[in-house]
């Protein structure tokens, strides 16, 4: 069940299951997913989304308990395989979370950290360039442009989260997951992450998790729906949302369960 | 009588008075259908407390007395009249009388004691007895009227609970008065003292030889620069230069890498070095610790090298407030919300460049809160510089070389034989002062930080 | 080796495979292994220093539990010992073997039987030991016989290897002879200070610490619990409360020797009210005095502890009880104390723990008395064990290095004891209610 792409495939999951000691959180999942292309993860909670969302930048390693079987691949390199270098994967493939989380730090130091601990500036100019072009493309730089050394922390909710995209990008990833980025946010901040997204997806592959029917419809082009831990339904937003071909996918967007 | 036994009595006199009380309760006339307002025991517990108390209360007031009573008594008996004048050999021979009135067959003591011995045991036997009387007289005269109260309509728990409740405030009122009693006796000493030193002889001189002091201008050798000097090297420099790093590199290892099993097995280890008696430390770092420094320094040119030295004792400390660091590290470390950490390792960033460049710096008022409460510790601490420090104060920057500290002083000063009076003795009080009051600082200050960290992450 | 994206012009993307970028990567997996070991090597360090203390103690301790004695042929008829049988059943049997000349007779004995040297091999002690022998078996003084006596400090350190050359002698000689046992030291447990360090023992101190600990005991935990009570359950939200919590937080954090000044300045000095002098309030160097101190020191851990622990007890156990009508008063010390106390005595022990390891404060207060008979109650001069640990240390004899650590040693164990009572008493009664 993978969408129809001619180009080959930015990450690809092939067979992937994720257990928390006992608990099988993910069964054997396989998904494709492309450039420039925003994918959805939806489906009710505890249904795996956000699990399976980890496993493509290893944040699982983190956690003791979790183990991942299968096979995940960036540009067709097994990111699971002992060559493969976890900084680098996760410098590769940014992450965006559910709750806000700027370092306490100043806002500049926030967008510049990526950069620092890779060494990717080779300036304080270059370092400087780095962290305006991320904050303007992420959206903030005019709401503070005069205030870098300013804590990130005292920033609203939905700047904070935008100040976290910046930090995303400033390390020039390929690959950015977002973990339910707008569900801690009111409607106003959440309209201008969407809006974000929408600008980002030319030169990003992006997978966001939602519980939110209406984001996804918004802000994707292809959505995945699971539940229980499978993946139920894979396609093109517009096909999934109008003419759902699983009898589960049809009963959740229709708001019989979730 | 033995205090032990009479205590006992008393407590069987308050028994009898609960169950004499209980009974009679029982068979009050209820007057109908109506409810006592107090159950049966509530009256017995009023009736124990009217018998139990004031003779209680009597005889800690009575044991304090005695003492000073039976002095009195002893003195004025004939055969005091042999006594020295001097104070201290007097004292030392009534001390004597009264072990010998204690065990007469010790063959070794002064003979002017053994005559004052039968004296002792005289005069002690007849106080302890008209204590013992007056308390069991007190008891029963409670209880008659107690028992003399208690009627259908009494109100015995109101009164019992008022009387628990009175307890209750007066055992916490025991903490301002332990602060203000530390504070006035201090402030009182050194009140005194500054009568006969000007202040800023004491706090501003750099001359510290209390052994020889020039009667006319006693503060010439009693200025405190050097002592202070020296417990801020050892205490807050040699201390927390061992203290910090292995402290928070513990707390660190042992948070963020160590397994479960290590971490429940470790983190007791490390916790038992604080609950070593400081006097152990003391005695390591004088016997092991300060000939293997002394050595050392032989070994790099100073043939004059301190076996007190300043670095030894400064090592030992800081060994002892490890704990206390880490576990201050601990706590803050486990106070920075996890999404920091995965906000920092999603980056790509590895644990280690997490923990220094985000975690530690979220981290930070909550350790250098942790960091002054080991200062203040450090520079309290007193058995380690007495055992393993040098009394000569000198003001140095060569931690091989000796200094002194002032709670090393302090001990030093007082445990001589001085009288109460001479600037000597309170200069202790003085020193005892300043670190009262700067330790006290320090605290506010990391409570505060503390405080105000806590808030900004909950 | 990224797909080039339109989009990127201003930057070209990262090269994660340069050979500059992998050396850095390099690099950084170096300072995260580097990063680590410091940890671990602070752990193991801080880990190690305390384990090489203990070996230090006990490599230097075991000695002090032991005694070396020395088999001494006597024939105290040879003496000619002037003591009546009958005497030595009463209580004056001491004073009649001093005086029949016992100690002169012990050491003529060791320089028959040991050479001209042979009483220095005996402690000074030594003939106490034979006295004691000869109240229990009177037949002593009409037979010949081999008595165990201790050895002599100097003697005791020749065996040790670490002696003069006269006692190595003397150690070479009687070992020749056979006369050499080395046994357990149970003097050390019941005897108490002297200036000998073979005669040593540590009961005086330790029924020093027994008593100040009792009166410690008595006072801070019944008033550390009450006020803990006080503070959480009734006490209403004003500036007096808050003064009170103020000088409990900071009490806890007062350097212990302030504690000691506050002893010698309330109990001991004198205090001038109206134009009296009244004397001190407490006798010197008594446990009462000390106990008093450590009370004073120790209530702050104990009310923090009581107040945690009463915190501890779910809302929902108070309000029941006040539901079917029980007072206030009632609630708390029917429901509430009885479930708190695990946690309030677990706060105890460690508070008790550290007032019987100090030792700052008692040496003000002059608990350094030199006490040769254990203190019999609680206005005698005594001192403690930590104190007495001090004492030795300062002491310039040799023998007294191994009985300090030993001295160590038993109060480690005590602590340590203590300590294991709390973690089982907290581990067995944590996880009643979550």
């Amino acid at each position: 069940m993978t969408a129809p792409s001619p180009a080959p495939h930015k990450m690809s999951a092939r067979d992937v299951s994720v257990f928390y000691g006992d608990n099988h959180a993910v069964r054997g999942v396989s998904i494709d997913i492309d450039m420039d292309k925003v994918t959805a993860f939806i489906g009710p909670s505890g249904c795996g989304k956000s699990t399976f969302l980890r496993t493509f930048n290893r944040m699982n390693d983190t956690i003791a308990s979790a183990r991942v079987t299968g096979e995940i691949t960036l540009d067709g390199e097994d990111i699971y395989s002992p060559n493969m270098d976890v900084v680098q994967l996760r410098a590769r493939v940014g992450m965006v979370f559910q709750k806000p989380n700027p370092f306490p730090k100043s806002i500049f130091e926030n967008v510049a950290y990526g950069p620092r601990i890779h060494g990717l500036a080779s300036s304080k100019t270059d370092l400087e360039g780095i962290v305006e072009r991320s904050l303007k493309r992420a959206g903030l730089w005019e709401e503070v442009k005069d205030r870098l050394s300013d804590s990130g922390t005292a920033l609203s909710g939905g700047q904070q989260q935008r100040l976290c995209i910046a930090r995303a990008i400033a390390v020039d990833p390929e690959v950015i997951l977002m973990d339910e980025p707008a569900s801690a946010l009111d409607p106003i901040a959440t309209a201008k992450i969407e809006e974000l997204i929408h600008e980002l997806r030319g030169r990003y592959a992006i997978v966001i998790v939602t519980h939110n029917m209406q984001q996804a419809a918004r802000v994707s082009q292809r959505t995945a729906f699971f539940h229980l831990g499978h993946l139920v339904e894979y396609g093109e937003t517009d096909n999934l949302f109008t003419a759902p071909r699983e009898e589960r996918t049809k009963d959740y967007i229709t708001g019989r369960y979730g | 009588m033995n205090p032990f036994a009479l205590s006992f009595l008393i407590l069987g006199l308050g028994l009898i008075g609960w169950l004499t009380a209980r009974a009679r309760a029982l068979r009050f006339d209820r007057g109908g259908a109506k409810r006592l307002h107090s159950l049966p025991a509530q009256h017995g517990w009023f009736v124990a407390m009217w018998t139990m108390l004031p003779p209680l209360l009597f005889l800690v007031v009575w044991s304090a007395v005695t003492p000073g009573l039976v002095r009195q008594t002893v003195l004025q008996s004939p055969a005091a009249a042999g006594l020295s004048d001097f104070a201290f050999e007097r004292d030392s021979v009534l001390a004597q009388a009264r072990e010998v009135a204690r065990n007469p067959f010790d063959t070794e003591a002064d003979p002017l004691a053994r005559k004052l011995a039968p004296v002792v045991r005289d005069a002690r036997s007849r106080y302890a007895w008209t204590g013992a009387i007056a308390a069991i007289l007190l008891a029963f005269a409670g209880a008659v009227f107690a028992l003399s109260r208690i009627r259908a309509d009494f109100r015995a728990r109101s009164k019992v609970e008022r009387t628990l409740m009175m307890g209750l405030l007066v055992a916490s009122l025991i903490a301002i008065l332990t602060t203000l009693g530390i504070f006035a006796s201090l402030f009182w000493e050194s009140t005194r003292f500054f009568g006969q030193v000007p202040i800023t002889q004491f706090l501003f001189g750099t001359h510290w030889s209390p052994q020889v002091i020039d009667a006319k201008n006693p503060g010439a050798s009693l200025g405190a620069v050097p002592l202070f000097w020296g417990t801020f090297f050892i205490g807050a420099v040699i201390a927390m230069l061992v203290a910090i790093p292995f402290g928070l590199m513990s707390a660190v290892y042992l948070t963020q890498y160590a397994s479960a099993t290590t971490r429940r097995w470790m983190k007791p280890t490390l916790e038992m070095l604080a609950g070593v008696p400081t006097v152990v430390y003391g005695y390591f770092a004088a016997l092991t610790v300060a000939p293997a420094v002394r050595k050392l320094a032989v070994a790099l040119g100073d043939q004059f090298a301190s076996s007190e030295s300043a670095l030894a004792a400064g090592l030992v400390m800081g060994v002892m407030i490890i704990p206390f660091v880490s576990s201050m590290a601990d706590d803050s470390l486990a106070a920075v919300p996890s999404s920091m950490r995965d906000g920092s390792l999603a980056m790509g960033a590895t644990t280690s460049e997490t923990i220094s460049r985000v975690l530690i710096p979220a981290a930070l008022p909550g350790v250098v809160a942790g960091v002054l409460l080991a200062v203040s510790r450090a520079i309290g601490e007193t058995m380690i510089v007495v055992m393993a420090a040098s009394g000569a104060a000198t003001i140095t920057l060569n931690p091989l070389q000796s200094a002194t500290t002032v709670t090393k002083q302090i001990v030093d000063l007082l445990t001589g034989e001085a009288e109460f009076d001479s600037p000597k003795t309170l200069a202790a009080f003085a020193l005892g002062l300043t670190l009262f009051v700067i330790t006290l600082l320090l605290n506010i200050v990391a409570l505060r930080v503390v405080k105000r960290y806590r808030e900004a992450y909950d | 080796m990224t797909k080039p994206a339109a989009s990127q012009a201003e930057r070209r993307p990262t090269d994660w495979k340069s050979a500059g970028m992998q050396k850095r990567i390099r690099r950084r997996y170096a300072a995260e292994r580097r990063f680590r070991m410091l940890g671990a090597g602070a752990v193991i360090l801080s880990a190690a220093f305390l384990g090489f203390l203990l070996l230090t103690m006990v490599a230097q301790g075991w000695r002090g539990f032991t005694v070396t004695e020395i088999a001494l042929p006597i024939d105290l008829k040879v003496a000619g010992l002037k003591v009546e049988r009958a005497q030595l059943a009463t209580p004056a049997a001491d004073l009649a073997l001093a005086g029949a000349g016992l100690e002169d007779a012990v050491e003529n004995a060791a320089i028959r039987a040991f050479g001209a040297e042979g009483g220095t091999y005996l402690a000074p002690s030594a003939w106490l030991a034979v006295r004691e022998a000869v109240k229990r078996d009177p037949s002593l003084l009409e037979n010949r016989a081999i008595v165990h006596v201790p050895a002599a400090t100097g003697f005791d350190q020749a065996l040790a290897g670490d002696g003069d050359a006269a006692m190595e002698a003397g150690v070479a000689r009687l070992r020749r002879q056979g006369a050499i046992a080395r046994d357990f030291n149970w003097a050390f447990l019941h005897e108490s200070d002297s200036t000998d360090p073979v005669a040593v023992g540590i009961w005086g101190a330790l029924k020093g610490s027994l008593l100040t600990m009792a009166i410690t005991f008595l006072i801070a935990f019944p008033v550390g619990v009450l006020s803990a009570i006080y503070l959480e359950e009734y006490a209403p939200k004003n500036r007096w409360t808050d003064l009170i919590e103020v000088s409990i937080n900071n009490l806890a954090a007062v350097p212990s020797i302030i504690f000691g000044l506050l002893g010698l300045a309330v109990f001991l000095g004198t205090w001038q009210i109206g134009g009296h002098v009244y004397g001190p309030m407490l006798p010197r160097s008594a446990p009462l005095v000390g106990g008093v101190t450590l009370a004073l020191m120790i209530m702050p851990v104990i009310v923090i502890a009581s107040r945690n622990a009463i915190k501890g007890v779910p809302p929902s156990i108070r309000d029941a009880a006040l539901g079917i009508g029980a007072s206030p008063i009632q609630v708390v010390f029917h429901h509430v104390l009885p479930l708190a106390m695990p946690g309030i005595l677990t706060g105890t022990i460690i508070g008790m723990a550290r007032a019987l390891g100090e030792t700052a404060p008692l040496l003000l207060i002059g608990m350094r008395a030199f006490i040769v008979t254990a203190p019999g109650g609680f206005t005698d001069p005594a001192t403690v064990l930590p104190v007495q640990i001090f004492l030795w240390s300062d002491e310039v004899s040799r023998g007294f290095v191994e009985k300090t650590s030993a001295a160590i040693l038993v109060l480690l164990a005590v602590l340590l004891a203590m300590n294991g009572l709390a973690i089982y008493l907290r581990n067995k009664f944590e996880t009643r209610w979550q």
